[in-house]
Protein backbone atom coordinates (compact mmCIF):
# COMPACT_ATOMS: atom_id res chain seq x y z
CA UNK A 1 0.00 0.00 0.00
CA UNK A 2 1.98 3.78 -1.19
CA UNK A 3 2.42 6.11 2.23
CA UNK A 4 -0.10 8.31 1.13
CA UNK A 5 -2.83 5.56 1.30
CA UNK A 6 -2.08 5.14 4.79
CA UNK A 7 -4.13 6.84 7.27
CA UNK A 8 -2.36 8.43 10.01
CA UNK A 9 -3.16 6.83 13.83
CA UNK A 10 -1.02 7.40 16.40
CA UNK A 11 -2.29 10.95 17.11
CA UNK A 12 -3.20 11.21 20.62
CA UNK A 13 -2.81 15.09 21.07
CA UNK A 14 -5.88 16.64 22.70
CA UNK A 15 -8.96 18.09 20.28
CA UNK A 16 -10.78 19.85 23.06
CA UNK A 17 -9.54 23.61 23.82
CA UNK A 18 -9.28 24.89 27.36
CA UNK A 19 -11.62 27.15 28.86
CA UNK A 20 -8.89 29.36 30.21
CA UNK A 21 -6.50 29.02 27.05
CA UNK A 22 -4.10 31.96 28.48
CA UNK A 23 -3.59 30.65 31.89
CA UNK A 24 -0.46 28.42 31.25
CA UNK A 25 1.10 31.86 29.45
CA UNK A 26 0.07 33.71 33.19
CA UNK A 27 1.69 31.11 35.19
CA UNK A 28 4.95 30.41 33.26
CA UNK A 29 5.91 34.33 32.88
CA UNK A 30 5.03 34.33 36.88
CA UNK A 31 7.46 31.45 37.68
CA UNK A 32 9.86 33.31 35.44
CA UNK A 33 9.38 36.55 37.11
CA UNK A 34 9.12 35.54 40.79
CA UNK A 35 12.41 33.25 40.59
CA UNK A 36 14.02 36.44 40.85
CA UNK A 37 15.08 37.61 43.85
CA UNK A 38 15.24 41.34 43.44
CA UNK A 39 11.53 41.14 41.90
CA UNK A 40 10.36 39.55 44.84
CA UNK A 41 11.97 42.12 47.41
CA UNK A 42 10.36 44.90 45.23
CA UNK A 43 6.69 42.84 46.19
CA UNK A 44 7.53 42.36 50.00
CA UNK A 45 8.65 46.30 49.96
CA UNK A 46 4.86 47.08 48.38
CA UNK A 47 3.49 45.79 51.69
CA UNK A 48 5.18 47.96 53.73
CA UNK A 49 2.16 50.44 53.77
CA UNK A 50 0.01 48.03 54.73
CA UNK A 51 1.89 47.09 57.72
CA UNK A 52 2.21 50.94 58.41
CA UNK A 53 -1.44 51.45 58.21
CA UNK A 54 -2.38 47.84 60.38
CA UNK A 55 -0.15 49.95 62.99
CA UNK A 56 -1.68 52.95 62.49
CA UNK A 57 -5.50 51.70 62.88
CA UNK A 58 -3.88 49.81 66.18
CA UNK A 59 -2.66 52.68 67.79
CA UNK A 60 -5.59 54.76 67.20
CA UNK A 61 -8.00 52.06 68.34
CA UNK A 62 -5.34 51.85 71.70
CA UNK A 63 -4.86 55.49 72.16
CA UNK A 64 -8.18 57.33 70.49
CA UNK A 65 -6.15 60.68 70.59
CA UNK A 66 -4.48 59.79 67.96
CA UNK A 67 -7.16 60.11 65.97
CA UNK A 68 -6.55 63.51 65.58
CA UNK A 69 -3.36 63.32 63.68
CA UNK A 70 -4.02 59.74 61.97
CA UNK A 71 -7.63 59.23 61.47
CA UNK A 72 -8.83 56.38 60.27
CA UNK A 73 -11.87 56.52 58.22
CA UNK A 74 -12.67 55.58 54.03
CA UNK A 75 -10.37 58.29 53.18
CA UNK A 76 -7.55 56.02 54.63
CA UNK A 77 -8.20 53.06 51.81
CA UNK A 78 -7.97 56.05 48.88
CA UNK A 79 -4.64 57.40 50.30
CA UNK A 80 -3.13 53.49 50.84
CA UNK A 81 -3.89 52.91 47.48
CA UNK A 82 -2.53 56.04 46.06
CA UNK A 83 0.70 54.67 47.39
CA UNK A 84 0.02 51.35 46.11
CA UNK A 85 0.20 52.91 42.63
CA UNK A 86 3.36 53.96 42.84
CA UNK A 87 4.41 50.34 43.60
CA UNK A 88 2.56 49.15 41.13
CA UNK A 89 4.23 51.49 38.16
CA UNK A 90 7.32 50.15 39.53
CA UNK A 91 6.51 46.45 39.27
CA UNK A 92 5.09 47.01 36.26
CA UNK A 93 8.42 48.38 35.02
CA UNK A 94 10.45 45.72 36.26
CA UNK A 95 8.10 42.69 35.61
CA UNK A 96 6.08 44.16 32.45
CA UNK A 97 8.81 45.58 30.32
CA UNK A 98 10.25 42.65 29.10
CA UNK A 99 6.63 40.41 28.89
CA UNK A 100 5.77 41.14 25.03
CA UNK A 101 9.34 42.82 23.82
CA UNK A 102 11.24 39.62 24.38
CA UNK A 103 8.87 37.80 22.53
CA UNK A 104 9.16 39.61 19.95
CA UNK A 105 13.08 39.79 19.61
CA UNK A 106 13.30 35.83 20.46
CA UNK A 107 10.64 35.28 17.56
CA UNK A 108 9.01 33.55 20.81
CA UNK A 109 6.08 34.88 19.69
CA UNK A 110 6.07 32.90 16.69
CA UNK A 111 5.68 29.40 18.69
CA UNK A 112 3.01 31.01 21.01
CA UNK A 113 0.99 31.48 18.41
CA UNK A 114 1.86 27.98 16.27
CA UNK A 115 -0.38 26.66 19.79
CA UNK A 116 -3.79 26.16 20.18
CA UNK A 117 -3.77 29.83 21.19
CA UNK A 118 -5.13 33.01 19.49
CA UNK A 119 -3.80 36.49 19.77
CA UNK A 120 -6.60 37.79 22.65
CA UNK A 121 -5.41 34.58 24.47
CA UNK A 122 -1.81 36.05 24.02
CA UNK A 123 -2.31 39.22 25.38
CA UNK A 124 -4.70 37.52 28.22
CA UNK A 125 -1.92 35.39 29.33
CA UNK A 126 0.29 38.37 29.27
CA UNK A 127 -1.82 40.90 31.14
CA UNK A 128 -2.88 37.98 33.30
CA UNK A 129 0.66 38.42 34.36
CA UNK A 130 0.69 42.07 35.12
CA UNK A 131 -2.66 41.96 36.69
CA UNK A 132 -1.81 39.29 39.19
CA UNK A 133 1.35 41.22 39.87
CA UNK A 134 -1.00 44.56 40.37
CA UNK A 135 -3.65 43.20 42.80
CA UNK A 136 -1.12 41.46 44.78
CA UNK A 137 -0.62 44.84 46.28
CA UNK A 138 -3.52 46.62 45.89
CA UNK A 139 -6.33 44.68 46.18
CA UNK A 140 -5.34 41.90 48.34
CA UNK A 141 -3.36 44.14 50.85
CA UNK A 142 -6.35 46.76 50.30
CA UNK A 143 -8.71 43.97 51.09
CA UNK A 144 -6.77 42.41 54.08
CA UNK A 145 -6.39 46.18 55.48
CA UNK A 146 -10.41 46.20 55.84
CA UNK A 147 -10.98 43.38 57.00
CA UNK A 148 -8.12 43.75 60.19
CA UNK A 149 -9.76 47.82 60.13
CA UNK A 150 -13.11 45.99 61.05
CA UNK A 151 -11.61 43.33 63.23
CA UNK A 152 -9.71 45.74 65.33
CA UNK A 153 -12.05 48.79 65.18
CA UNK A 154 -15.54 47.41 64.78
CA UNK A 155 -17.09 50.57 66.02
CA UNK A 156 -15.13 52.57 63.14
CA UNK A 157 -15.55 50.35 60.36
CA UNK A 158 -18.55 47.46 61.32
CA UNK A 159 -21.36 50.01 60.76
CA UNK A 160 -23.83 50.14 57.51
CA UNK A 161 -23.01 53.51 56.00
CA UNK A 162 -19.15 52.56 55.75
CA UNK A 163 -19.94 49.38 54.36
CA UNK A 164 -18.86 50.81 50.37
CA UNK A 165 -15.35 50.48 51.53
CA UNK A 166 -15.25 46.85 50.32
CA UNK A 167 -16.87 47.63 46.90
CA UNK A 168 -14.84 50.65 46.09
CA UNK A 169 -11.14 49.18 47.43
CA UNK A 170 -12.01 46.42 44.75
CA UNK A 171 -13.26 48.69 42.26
CA UNK A 172 -10.39 50.89 42.39
CA UNK A 173 -7.48 48.63 42.67
CA UNK A 174 -8.91 46.37 39.71
CA UNK A 175 -9.23 49.95 37.47
CA UNK A 176 -5.87 50.80 38.54
CA UNK A 177 -4.56 47.50 38.25
CA UNK A 178 -6.16 46.62 34.46
CA UNK A 179 -4.81 50.59 33.13
CA UNK A 180 -1.02 50.12 34.61
CA UNK A 181 -1.37 46.52 32.96
CA UNK A 182 -2.26 47.69 29.87
CA UNK A 183 0.00 50.47 29.90
CA UNK A 184 3.13 48.85 30.92
CA UNK A 185 2.10 45.65 28.17
CA UNK A 186 1.05 48.72 25.33
CA UNK A 187 4.60 49.97 26.24
CA UNK A 188 6.33 46.31 25.60
CA UNK A 189 4.89 45.61 22.38
CA UNK A 190 6.42 48.73 20.84
CA UNK A 191 9.55 47.69 21.24
CA UNK A 192 11.92 44.38 20.93
CA UNK A 193 14.20 45.54 23.75
CA UNK A 194 12.92 45.50 27.22
CA UNK A 195 15.18 48.25 28.52
CA UNK A 196 13.88 50.73 25.58
CA UNK A 197 9.82 49.32 26.51
CA UNK A 198 10.92 49.68 30.15
CA UNK A 199 12.39 52.95 29.54
CA UNK A 200 8.82 54.11 27.23
CA UNK A 201 6.40 53.22 30.38
CA UNK A 202 8.46 54.94 32.80
CA UNK A 203 8.45 58.31 30.37
CA UNK A 204 4.87 58.27 29.84
CA UNK A 205 4.08 57.65 33.50
CA UNK A 206 6.68 59.43 35.25
CA UNK A 207 7.08 62.16 32.32
CA UNK A 208 3.56 63.25 31.84
CA UNK A 209 3.48 63.21 35.62
CA UNK A 210 5.95 66.16 35.76
CA UNK A 211 4.87 67.85 32.92
CA UNK A 212 1.39 67.58 34.97
CA UNK A 213 3.28 69.24 38.40
CA UNK A 214 4.60 71.82 36.33
CA UNK A 215 1.17 72.89 34.54
CA UNK A 216 -0.42 72.59 38.20
CA UNK A 217 2.30 74.90 39.27
CA UNK A 218 2.15 77.48 36.86
CA UNK A 219 -2.01 77.55 36.14
CA UNK A 220 -3.37 75.73 39.40
CA UNK A 221 -6.09 74.30 37.70
CA UNK A 222 -7.20 70.60 38.63
CA UNK A 223 -7.41 69.97 34.56
CA UNK A 224 -3.81 69.23 34.21
CA UNK A 225 -4.49 66.08 35.92
CA UNK A 226 -6.37 64.84 33.06
CA UNK A 227 -2.38 64.95 31.25
CA UNK A 228 -1.43 62.15 33.41
CA UNK A 229 -2.28 58.80 33.79
CA UNK A 230 -1.02 58.77 37.38
CA UNK A 231 -2.95 61.68 38.43
CA UNK A 232 -5.90 61.10 36.89
CA UNK A 233 -6.00 57.25 38.78
CA UNK A 234 -5.68 59.46 41.58
CA UNK A 235 -7.92 61.77 41.17
CA UNK A 236 -10.60 58.70 40.37
CA UNK A 237 -9.94 57.57 43.70
CA UNK A 238 -9.89 60.68 45.38
CA UNK A 239 -13.32 60.74 43.88
CA UNK A 240 -14.11 57.56 45.38
CA UNK A 241 -12.98 57.81 48.30
CA UNK A 242 -14.03 61.11 49.02
CA UNK A 243 -10.12 62.70 49.60
CA UNK A 244 -10.38 66.60 49.17
CA UNK A 245 -6.91 67.47 46.84
CA UNK A 246 -7.72 70.76 45.16
CA UNK A 247 -4.61 69.72 42.31
CA UNK A 248 -7.07 66.99 41.33
CA UNK A 249 -10.57 68.19 42.05
CA UNK A 250 -12.25 66.88 39.31
CA UNK A 251 -15.99 65.66 38.68
CA UNK A 252 -14.70 61.60 38.24
CA UNK A 253 -16.57 61.29 34.91
CA UNK A 254 -13.19 63.01 33.09
CA UNK A 255 -10.43 61.38 34.82
CA UNK A 256 -12.68 57.84 34.04
CA UNK A 257 -13.12 58.94 30.58
CA UNK A 258 -9.14 59.61 30.05
CA UNK A 259 -8.14 56.68 31.16
CA UNK A 260 -11.12 54.68 28.97
CA UNK A 261 -9.25 56.76 25.98
CA UNK A 262 -5.83 55.39 27.59
CA UNK A 263 -6.88 51.63 27.84
CA UNK A 264 -8.59 51.74 24.07
CA UNK A 265 -5.60 53.33 22.67
CA UNK A 266 -3.31 50.22 24.89
CA UNK A 267 -5.48 47.45 22.97
CA UNK A 268 -5.31 49.38 20.17
CA UNK A 269 -1.26 48.97 19.97
CA UNK A 270 -1.39 45.13 21.26
CA UNK A 271 -3.47 44.64 18.39
CA UNK A 272 -1.17 45.89 15.59
CA UNK A 273 1.80 44.74 17.17
CA UNK A 274 0.82 41.40 18.48
CA UNK A 275 1.48 39.18 15.50
CA UNK A 276 3.32 36.40 14.64
CA UNK A 277 4.97 37.41 10.95
CA UNK A 278 5.67 41.43 11.45
CA UNK A 279 4.65 42.91 7.99
CA UNK A 280 7.11 45.64 7.11
CA UNK A 281 5.26 48.04 4.66
CA UNK B 1 -4.75 11.20 -1.95
CA UNK B 2 -6.83 12.52 0.85
CA UNK B 3 -5.80 15.70 1.20
CA UNK B 4 -5.06 17.45 4.62
CA UNK B 5 -3.72 20.98 3.30
CA UNK B 6 -6.02 22.39 0.58
CA UNK B 7 -5.31 26.36 -1.54
CA UNK B 8 -8.10 27.51 -2.98
CA UNK B 9 -6.92 30.32 -5.16
CA UNK B 10 -4.56 31.97 -2.34
CA UNK B 11 -3.09 35.10 -2.69
CA UNK B 12 -1.32 36.97 0.08
CA UNK B 13 0.16 40.71 -0.48
CA UNK B 14 2.02 42.74 1.38
CA UNK B 15 1.18 46.58 1.15
CA UNK B 16 2.00 46.80 -2.73
CA UNK B 17 4.20 43.04 -2.51
CA UNK B 18 2.52 40.48 -3.79
CA UNK B 19 3.83 36.97 -2.19
CA UNK B 20 1.76 34.33 -2.85
CA UNK B 21 0.05 34.73 -6.20
CA UNK B 22 -3.76 32.68 -7.22
CA UNK B 23 -2.38 29.63 -5.43
CA UNK B 24 -4.26 26.46 -6.11
CA UNK B 25 -3.46 22.90 -5.01
CA UNK B 26 -3.32 20.08 -1.96
CA UNK B 27 -1.09 18.55 -0.14
CA UNK B 28 -2.13 14.64 1.57
CA UNK B 29 -0.12 12.12 3.83
CA UNK B 30 3.78 11.64 3.26
CA UNK B 31 6.25 13.85 2.84
CA UNK B 32 6.39 16.76 0.11
CA UNK B 33 8.82 19.39 -0.24
CA UNK B 34 8.45 23.02 -0.91
CA UNK B 35 11.46 24.11 -3.53
CA UNK B 36 11.83 27.72 -4.23
CA UNK B 37 14.96 29.86 -4.30
CA UNK B 38 15.22 32.90 -1.45
CA UNK B 39 12.21 35.48 -1.87
CA UNK B 40 10.02 32.44 -3.62
CA UNK B 41 7.15 32.75 -1.22
CA UNK B 42 7.94 29.64 0.47
CA UNK B 43 7.89 30.59 3.73
CA UNK B 44 4.35 32.61 3.34
CA UNK B 45 3.12 29.65 1.78
CA UNK B 46 3.45 27.86 5.46
CA UNK B 47 2.99 30.78 7.29
CA UNK B 48 -0.80 30.80 5.44
CA UNK B 49 -1.00 26.90 6.70
CA UNK B 50 0.21 27.51 10.14
CA UNK B 51 -2.86 30.16 10.63
CA UNK B 52 0.33 33.05 11.30
CA UNK B 53 -1.33 34.82 7.99
CA UNK B 54 -4.69 35.78 7.02
CA UNK B 55 -5.12 34.72 2.64
CA UNK B 56 -5.33 38.42 1.33
CA UNK B 57 -7.91 36.35 -0.98
CA UNK B 58 -8.94 32.54 -1.37
CA UNK B 59 -8.90 30.02 1.26
CA UNK B 60 -6.22 27.53 2.91
CA UNK B 61 -7.65 24.75 4.36
CA UNK B 62 -5.72 22.41 7.20
CA UNK B 63 -7.52 19.08 7.81
CA UNK B 64 -10.83 20.53 6.77
CA UNK B 65 -10.42 23.66 8.70
CA UNK B 66 -9.61 27.11 7.49
CA UNK B 67 -5.75 27.41 8.86
CA UNK B 68 -6.84 31.40 10.11
CA UNK B 69 -9.11 31.60 13.23
CA UNK B 70 -9.15 28.00 14.04
CA UNK B 71 -6.37 27.84 17.00
CA UNK B 72 -7.99 24.37 17.53
CA UNK B 73 -6.40 23.17 14.85
CA UNK B 74 -3.08 23.44 16.19
CA UNK B 75 -3.63 20.36 18.30
CA UNK B 76 -2.77 18.82 15.57
CA UNK B 77 -0.39 20.83 13.86
CA UNK B 78 3.21 21.18 14.50
CA UNK B 79 5.47 24.40 13.12
CA UNK B 80 9.40 24.46 12.76
CA UNK B 81 9.70 28.16 11.75
CA UNK B 82 12.75 29.20 9.65
CA UNK B 83 14.20 31.59 12.48
CA UNK B 84 15.13 31.16 16.03
CA UNK B 85 11.92 31.56 18.38
CA UNK B 86 13.40 30.83 21.64
CA UNK B 87 13.81 32.10 25.26
CA UNK B 88 17.15 31.37 25.53
CA UNK B 89 17.35 31.55 29.23
CA UNK B 90 15.30 28.40 29.62
CA UNK B 91 17.24 24.79 28.91
CA UNK B 92 15.63 22.69 26.12
CA UNK B 93 13.54 20.47 28.65
CA UNK B 94 12.16 23.38 29.88
CA UNK B 95 11.21 25.13 26.90
CA UNK B 96 9.89 21.85 25.39
CA UNK B 97 8.16 22.01 28.50
CA UNK B 98 6.80 25.29 28.38
CA UNK B 99 5.37 24.97 25.15
CA UNK B 100 3.31 21.48 25.69
CA UNK B 101 1.85 23.19 28.74
CA UNK B 102 0.42 25.63 26.38
CA UNK B 103 -0.97 23.21 24.34
CA UNK B 104 -2.80 21.88 26.87
CA UNK B 105 -0.97 19.07 28.46
CA UNK B 106 -0.41 18.37 32.03
CA UNK B 107 3.01 18.16 34.13
CA UNK B 108 3.30 14.52 34.00
CA UNK B 109 2.34 14.43 29.78
CA UNK B 110 4.44 17.22 29.44
CA UNK B 111 7.59 15.61 30.84
CA UNK B 112 6.78 12.51 28.69
CA UNK B 113 6.04 14.02 25.61
CA UNK B 114 9.40 16.46 26.01
CA UNK B 115 12.08 13.70 27.02
CA UNK B 116 10.48 11.41 24.00
CA UNK B 117 10.74 14.42 21.68
CA UNK B 118 14.21 15.43 23.12
CA UNK B 119 15.30 11.62 22.25
CA UNK B 120 13.88 11.90 18.32
CA UNK B 121 16.22 14.89 17.71
CA UNK B 122 19.35 13.34 19.86
CA UNK B 123 19.07 15.93 22.55
CA UNK B 124 18.47 14.25 25.48
CA UNK B 125 22.28 15.00 26.98
CA UNK B 126 21.73 18.83 26.68
CA UNK B 127 18.57 18.79 27.58
CA UNK B 128 19.62 20.54 30.88
CA UNK B 129 21.99 22.87 28.93
CA UNK B 130 20.54 26.37 28.39
CA UNK B 131 19.29 26.98 24.94
CA UNK B 132 21.41 30.16 24.78
CA UNK B 133 24.48 27.76 24.75
CA UNK B 134 23.36 25.68 21.95
CA UNK B 135 25.01 25.40 18.69
CA UNK B 136 23.23 26.70 15.68
CA UNK B 137 22.51 22.60 14.86
CA UNK B 138 21.34 22.01 17.90
CA UNK B 139 18.83 25.05 18.01
CA UNK B 140 17.57 23.52 14.54
CA UNK B 141 17.13 20.32 16.14
CA UNK B 142 15.20 21.79 19.32
CA UNK B 143 12.95 23.34 16.87
CA UNK B 144 12.35 20.02 15.47
CA UNK B 145 11.25 18.79 18.93
CA UNK B 146 9.09 21.54 19.47
CA UNK B 147 7.10 21.03 16.45
CA UNK B 148 6.64 17.41 16.90
CA UNK B 149 6.71 16.90 21.01
CA UNK B 150 2.75 17.10 21.23
CA UNK B 151 2.57 14.24 18.07
CA UNK B 152 1.10 16.30 15.49
CA UNK B 153 -0.76 14.61 12.42
CA UNK B 154 0.45 17.64 9.72
CA UNK B 155 4.03 19.34 10.43
CA UNK B 156 4.87 22.31 8.77
CA UNK B 157 9.16 22.49 8.72
CA UNK B 158 10.67 25.86 7.27
CA UNK B 159 13.98 25.36 6.55
CA UNK B 160 14.62 22.73 9.10
CA UNK B 161 18.23 21.63 7.86
CA UNK B 162 19.78 25.01 7.29
CA UNK B 163 22.99 25.37 9.34
CA UNK B 164 23.50 22.21 10.07
CA UNK B 165 26.54 19.75 10.14
CA UNK B 166 26.46 16.42 8.11
CA UNK B 167 25.87 13.96 10.66
CA UNK B 168 22.38 16.10 12.21
CA UNK B 169 21.39 16.70 8.90
CA UNK B 170 21.30 12.89 8.65
CA UNK B 171 19.85 12.56 11.65
CA UNK B 172 16.98 15.07 10.83
CA UNK B 173 16.55 13.66 7.04
CA UNK B 174 16.01 10.60 8.41
CA UNK B 175 13.39 11.48 11.34
CA UNK B 176 11.39 13.58 8.94
CA UNK B 177 11.16 10.51 6.27
CA UNK B 178 9.55 8.62 9.44
CA UNK B 179 7.49 11.04 9.95
CA UNK B 180 6.19 10.55 6.26
CA UNK B 181 6.12 6.99 6.46
CA UNK B 182 3.70 6.97 10.38
CA UNK B 183 1.07 8.63 7.43
CA UNK B 184 1.78 12.09 8.77
CA UNK B 185 1.52 15.05 6.48
CA UNK B 186 4.79 17.11 6.57
CA UNK B 187 5.35 19.80 4.29
CA UNK B 188 8.96 20.94 4.37
CA UNK B 189 10.25 23.90 2.48
CA UNK B 190 14.03 24.58 0.80
CA UNK B 191 15.55 26.02 -1.44
CA UNK B 192 18.35 23.61 -1.87
CA UNK B 193 17.29 20.08 -3.88
CA UNK B 194 19.81 17.90 -2.53
CA UNK B 195 17.95 18.57 1.03
CA UNK B 196 14.41 18.17 -0.68
CA UNK B 197 15.56 15.07 -2.73
CA UNK B 198 16.84 13.45 0.44
CA UNK B 199 13.19 13.20 2.29
CA UNK B 200 10.81 12.64 -0.16
CA UNK B 201 10.30 12.54 -4.20
CA UNK B 202 7.04 14.49 -3.65
CA UNK B 203 7.68 18.53 -4.53
CA UNK B 204 6.10 21.64 -5.32
CA UNK B 205 8.10 23.85 -6.92
CA UNK B 206 7.46 27.76 -6.10
CA UNK B 207 8.54 30.86 -7.76
CA UNK B 208 7.68 34.30 -7.80
CA UNK B 209 4.64 33.06 -5.17
CA UNK B 210 2.87 30.74 -8.11
CA UNK B 211 3.09 27.07 -7.91
CA UNK B 212 5.22 26.59 -11.07
CA UNK B 213 4.83 22.76 -11.00
CA UNK B 214 4.48 19.63 -8.86
CA UNK B 215 5.45 16.39 -9.43
CA UNK B 216 8.63 14.00 -8.85
CA UNK B 217 11.98 15.13 -8.05
CA UNK B 218 14.09 13.39 -10.20
CA UNK B 219 12.43 15.06 -12.95
CA UNK B 220 13.73 18.28 -11.62
CA UNK B 221 16.88 16.13 -10.84
CA UNK B 222 17.65 15.85 -14.64
CA UNK B 223 17.41 19.21 -15.77
CA UNK B 224 19.93 19.86 -12.23
CA UNK B 225 23.06 17.65 -13.79
CA UNK B 226 24.14 20.17 -16.17
CA UNK B 227 24.24 22.92 -13.59
CA UNK B 228 27.04 21.92 -10.61
CA UNK B 229 25.80 22.09 -7.21
CA UNK B 230 27.90 24.26 -4.64
CA UNK B 231 28.32 23.31 -1.02
CA UNK B 232 30.17 25.23 2.05
CA UNK B 233 31.36 23.84 4.98
CA UNK B 234 32.39 25.37 7.88
CA UNK B 235 35.28 22.93 9.86
CA UNK B 236 37.47 23.33 12.37
CA UNK B 237 40.66 22.00 10.65
CA UNK B 238 39.61 23.25 7.04
CA UNK B 239 42.49 22.38 5.75
CA UNK B 240 42.41 18.49 6.77
CA UNK B 241 38.62 18.48 5.08
CA UNK B 242 39.67 20.01 2.02
CA UNK B 243 42.81 16.81 1.84
CA UNK B 244 40.29 14.45 2.60
CA UNK B 245 37.67 15.59 -0.06
CA UNK B 246 39.98 16.40 -2.96
CA UNK B 247 40.92 13.49 -4.41
CA UNK B 248 36.66 12.51 -4.59
CA UNK B 249 35.74 12.18 -8.29
CA UNK B 250 32.76 14.23 -7.43
CA UNK B 251 34.32 17.27 -6.62
CA UNK B 252 34.96 19.86 -9.32
CA UNK B 253 36.51 22.31 -7.46
CA UNK B 254 37.57 23.44 -4.30
CA UNK B 255 38.18 26.96 -2.62
CA UNK B 256 38.92 28.30 0.83
CA UNK B 257 36.82 30.89 2.24
CA UNK B 258 37.79 33.95 3.04
CA UNK B 259 37.58 33.69 7.09
CA UNK B 260 39.06 30.63 6.87
CA UNK B 261 36.94 28.18 8.52
CA UNK B 262 35.03 28.12 5.57
CA UNK B 263 35.95 25.51 2.12
CA UNK B 264 33.38 25.71 -0.62
CA UNK B 265 33.32 22.92 -3.07
CA UNK B 266 31.63 22.30 -6.45
CA UNK B 267 30.02 18.90 -7.06
CA UNK B 268 28.17 17.37 -10.13
CA UNK B 269 27.10 14.19 -8.29
CA UNK B 270 25.82 16.07 -4.11
CA UNK B 271 24.18 12.56 -3.69
CA UNK B 272 27.90 11.00 -4.24
CA UNK B 273 29.60 13.65 -2.16
CA UNK B 274 27.78 14.03 0.39
CA UNK B 275 27.79 10.32 1.28
CA UNK B 276 31.43 10.54 0.92
CA UNK B 277 32.25 13.46 3.11
CA UNK B 278 30.77 12.24 6.16
CA UNK B 279 33.51 10.95 7.93
CA UNK B 280 35.75 13.25 6.54
CA UNK B 281 33.31 16.00 7.97
CA UNK B 282 33.60 14.77 11.59
CA UNK B 283 37.26 14.24 11.66
CA UNK B 284 37.19 18.01 10.59
CA UNK B 285 34.94 18.98 12.92
CA UNK B 286 32.30 20.52 10.70
CA UNK B 287 30.03 22.84 11.99
CA UNK B 288 28.05 24.16 9.75
CA UNK B 289 27.00 23.67 5.89
CA UNK B 290 24.97 25.55 3.30
CA UNK B 291 24.26 25.24 0.19
CA UNK B 292 24.07 28.41 -2.03
CA UNK B 293 20.70 29.06 -4.08
CA UNK B 294 22.29 30.34 -7.05
CA UNK B 295 22.41 26.68 -8.73
CA UNK B 296 18.62 26.25 -7.90
CA UNK B 297 17.94 29.96 -9.37
CA UNK B 298 19.09 29.32 -12.55
CA UNK B 299 16.74 25.63 -12.82
CA UNK B 300 14.36 28.07 -12.29
CA UNK B 301 15.43 30.24 -14.63
CA UNK B 302 15.27 27.66 -17.43
CA UNK B 303 12.14 26.33 -16.09
CA UNK B 304 10.08 29.82 -16.34
CA UNK B 305 11.59 29.98 -20.12
CA UNK B 306 10.54 27.20 -21.02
Amino acid sequence: MPIYEQTYRRYEARAPLRTLRFWPITREALRLILARRAFLGLLLVAWVPFVWRVIQVYIVTQYPQFGRVLPIDGRMFGQFLAVQTLFTLFISIFGGAGLIANDLRTGAILVYLSRPLTRRDYVLGKIGVLMALNLGVTLVPGILLYVVSVALAPEQFATWNLSWIGPAVLLHSLVLSLVVSLVALAASALSRNARVAGLTFFLLVFGLETVRRVLGWLYNRPESALLSIQASLESLGNALFGITDRALQLPWVYPALILFLVSLGCLAILRARVRAVEIVR
Amino acid sequence: MTSTLEYVRASRWYGPVIALNDVTTTVGPGVTGLLGPNGAGKSTFLKLAAGQLAPSQGEVRVLGKPAWGSPELFHRVGVCPETDAFWDGLTGLQFLMALLRLTGFDDGECRRRADHALEEVALTEARDRKIGGYSKGMRQRIKMAQSLAHDPQVLLLDEPLSGMDPVNRRRIVDLVKKLGREGRTVLVSSHILHEVEAMTRRVLLIHNGRILAEGDVREIRDLMDEHPHTVALRARDPRALARAVVGSPHVLSLTFGAEGEWVTVQTARPDEFYSSVVDAAVEAGVSEMYSPDENLESVFKYLVAR
